[in-house]
């Protein structure tokens, strides 16, 4: 693919070069530069095929940016340089039925998605399980609509393939078991009861109970993941700090300034609300147990606005 | 962005993979996490996914570390090559230092104990070649090694034959170190040593300047028994030697003479002329030894008394049988065998002359004897200078100074000046 006059002068004013659209073009010097880093031509591609798979891997998420915003062309540059090009190949390859595409890839992968699957399953036999049936899956066995269906065309090489297929071992996974969960029977469960001295006034408590939705829907991103993660998921700090990819003191350090706010805000609200500072304390010292304050619902219940969003459209 | 779950869409398994691998710009990834926050669902596989990617990179490392184990191992034994290379290295310098300084260090020592020690064999010292050679052959038959003497006799002078002469030492010494010495240093050792090391130009000096009875103590101290007084013995059993050695050139040179002018034929004259003939051959014999020695003639008699050089071993007799009592006195021997016959010799053995039997019984014992009267007469005569020709000159005149007694079984006593004629005491 040619370069064309425009892509030069939107380098260097910046102006976007298009929207998305199939008019989108790839710089030839870029293209080339990718085209040597992977092993494209060993899959079968040929360099039209390969600027083609590109082009359509950054249409589809718009390179990174958010919808209805053009890219410029160094944004365009920024998006393929950041892609796993080698990876992206070689599944667009074994997509099409390359077989020297396929030999390489269970050469390379066949091992680790096993043994990802039996890390994640937690069972050698179950993790086998899983990793065969998505290798039947990616082998394009399915078919749905007369067409065959290969899970690898919806890697775009934002990450790696590896972790892409990681990721897709664990959601099936997870699927799996929150589907089966359901049909296992629960436990029967026999709360307490309240002590009568011990109550607090209802008025008091609703207030609290209103306090704390407020204070928690008012927490950003961050801090309901960590919070979530900590206190719903009881996932470690080490853990979380792998996922948001900080060291673990970060992590604590975050969660304390966030139980530390999410107080704080409660204890204004409280005040907001008509009562007094003292009146407010005491109020926190409540029993958790009195509360009917579901923090799992309340924090899964904030939907982010980007996939609400997204849902919609 | 695929909807999957109750939330509503989740985020595909490529963005959650890629927020896993911060490889979301801000805006995706806040977008993720937003997510994530509200979704248990898709914490659950970011977590998953994340611990099935630690699983894999432990077993990856595990499989790294497996494939790399022949090289580990190389580089590890590479690495402790290194240090023990240094290590022998070090070591062997030092084994080849303390060799080098042992070496060094240990003639100086040696020396250092033997310093007067190198006159153990001082250079008049004759080798123990012409020690055999001038013992008689009774006392020359204990065999002398010429090892440790022999190397140190290389510059026998003439002028220094009157010091004390330690081949007798020498020659003693295989029969001493024989007997163990617990202080000294083992025989072996010693010879060992001397043999290997080459002594130093100063050792030699010093061994050359080194007085000979300093010499001779230090030695004997080193080698002798401690508390006896074997050097002092030695001394002058070395003094004797050297006497006779002088006497038997001094004799053959009179011999000579006397065969010229028939006096010798007289000496070999049948028993009964003995009388005469002992009355004109010995009294020259006699005066004339004195004045050759440089020592004084009271000494002589006393000495010669004193120190018989009877021979450690029997001599042969040319009766066939060993000798059991011998007397001498320079060249002249009277000699006892086994049957009690007499044999005497004016050459110190050499050649032996049968005396006839004038005592009764079995003479079992000959001594020689100096009538105190005698030493006193012959002292005077020599420190007025009388030599030994002006007593030839009245060799007849004055008595022989020194008596020969002869015993028998029964314990009778004959005596005799020249051992020919034969008295009752």
């Amino acid at each position: 693919m040619a370069p064309t006059e425009s892509a030069g002068s939107a380098d260097e004013t910046g102006i976007p070069s298009g929207t998305g659209a199939p008019d989108c073009v790839l710089d030839s010097a870029l293209a080339d530069e990718l085209w040597h880093g992977c092993d494209a031509a060993r899959w079968g591609l040929t360099r039209d095929e390969f600027e083609q798979i590109l082009l359509d891997a950054g249409t589809a998420q718009n390179f990174g940016l958010p919808e209805a915003t053009t890219a410029t062309r160094s944004q365009e540059k920024t998006f393929f340089r950041g892609l796993c090009v080698a990876d992206l190949a070689l599944a667009r390859a074994c997509a099409r039925g390359n077989e020297r595409a396929w030999e390489h890839f269970l050469a390379v992968y066949r091992q680790p998605l096993t043994r990802a699957a039996i890390a994640i399953t937690g069972s050698e036999t179950l993790g086998r399980d899983l990793a065969d049936q998505l290798y039947a899956e990616l082998y394009g066995l399915s078919v749905r609509d007369g067409q065959r269906r290969c899970p690898l065309l919806s890697y775009r090489g934002r990450g790696s393939l590896m972790g892409w297929l990681r990721t897709t071992l664990a959601q099936r996974h997870v699927d799996h078991y929150r589907r089966t969960r359901r049909e296992e029977p629960i436990e029967e469960f026999d709360a307490p009861a309240p002590d009568p001295l011990s109550q607090t006034p209802a008025r008091e408590l609703s207030l609290l109970e209103q306090a704390i939705e407020q204070a928690v829907s008012g927490c950003d991103a961050e801090e309901r993941f960590l919070l979530a993660a900590y206190y719903l998921d009881e996932q470690t700090l080490l853990e979380i700090g792998r996922v948001l990819g900080v060291h673990e003191a970060t992590v604590s350090r975050r969660l304390h300034r966030a139980t530390g706010q999410i107080r704080k805000q409660i204890l204004k609200n409280l005040e907001r609300n008509g009562m007094s500072r003292r009146a407010a304390q005491e109020a926190m010292g409540a029993d958790p147990r009195d509360l009917e304050v579901n923090l799992k619902k309340l924090l899964q219940n904030s939907q982010s606005e980007a996939f609400q969003e997204q849902a919609a459209s | 962005m695929t909807a999957t779950s109750q939330h509503g869409f989740h985020p595909d398994a490529e963005s959650l993979s890629a927020f896993s691998e911060q490889a979301l710009n801000e805006r995706e990834r806040m977008e993720v996490l937003a997510h994530l926050a509200v979704c248990g669902r898709c914490r659950q596989v970011v977590a998953l996914a994340r611990e099935a990617a630690d699983a894999g990179e432990v077993t990856a490392a595990a499989r790294l570390r497996k494939t790399n184990a022949p090289d580990s191992w190389w580089k590890q034994w590479r690495l402790v090559w290194v240090p023990t290379a240094v290590v022998a290295a070090f070591a062997a310098a030092s084994i080849s230092v303390y060799i080098e300084r042992s070496d060094r260090h240990g003639p100086d020592i040696k020396i250092a104990e033997q310093n007067p020690a190198p006159s153990a064999t001082p250079p008049s010292a004759p080798t123990p070649t012409e020690q055999a050679k001038v013992e008689p052959p009774a006392a020359a038959a204990p065999a002398t090694p010429p090892t440790h003497t022999a190397k140190h006799a290389h510059s026998a002078a003439p002028e220094q034959l009157p010091a004390p002469a330690p081949p007798v030492v020498a020659a003693q010494m295989p029969s001493e170190s024989e007997v163990p010495e617990p202080r000294g240093p083992a025989p072996g050792v010693a010879h060992r040593q001397e043999a290997m090391r080459e002594p130093p130009p100063m050792s030699r000096a010093d061994e050359q300047q080194s007085p000979p009875q300093l010499a001779m103590g230090n030695h004997s101290s080193s080698y002798s028994q401690p508390g006896s007084s074997a050097p002092e013995a030695q001394q002058e059993q070395a003094e004797e030697h050297r006497h006779a050695e002088v006497e038997t050139s001094r004799m053959r040179s009179f011999k000579a003479k006397s065969a010229t002018s028939g006096v010798h034929g007289a000496n070999a004259a049948p028993p009964g002329g003995a009388t005469e003939a002992v009355t004109v051959a010995a009294p020259p014999q006699l005066e004339t030894q004195p004045a050759a020695l440089p020592e004084p003639a009271p000494m002589l008699g006393l000495k010669h008394v004193r120190n018989v050089p009877t021979p450690a071993e029997p001599m042969q007799l040319p009766s066939g049988l060993a000798s059991v009592s011998i007397a001498s006195r320079g060249h002249f021997m009277l000699a006892i065998d086994k049957a009690g016959a007499l044999f005497l010799s004016e050459d110190r053995g050499v050649t032996w002359e049968r005396i006839t039997t004038q005592w009764t019984g079995r003479a079992v014992a000959v001594h020689r004897h100096v009538a105190a009267n005698d030493a006193m007469q012959t002292a005077p005569a020599a420190q007025n200078g009388t030599t030994g020709d002006s007593s030839a000159g009245s060799g007849a005149a004055s008595p022989p100074p020194v008596l020969f007694e002869l015993s028998n079984d029964k314990n009778q006593t004959w005596v005799s000046t020249d051992g020919r004629t034969w008295t009752p005491e």
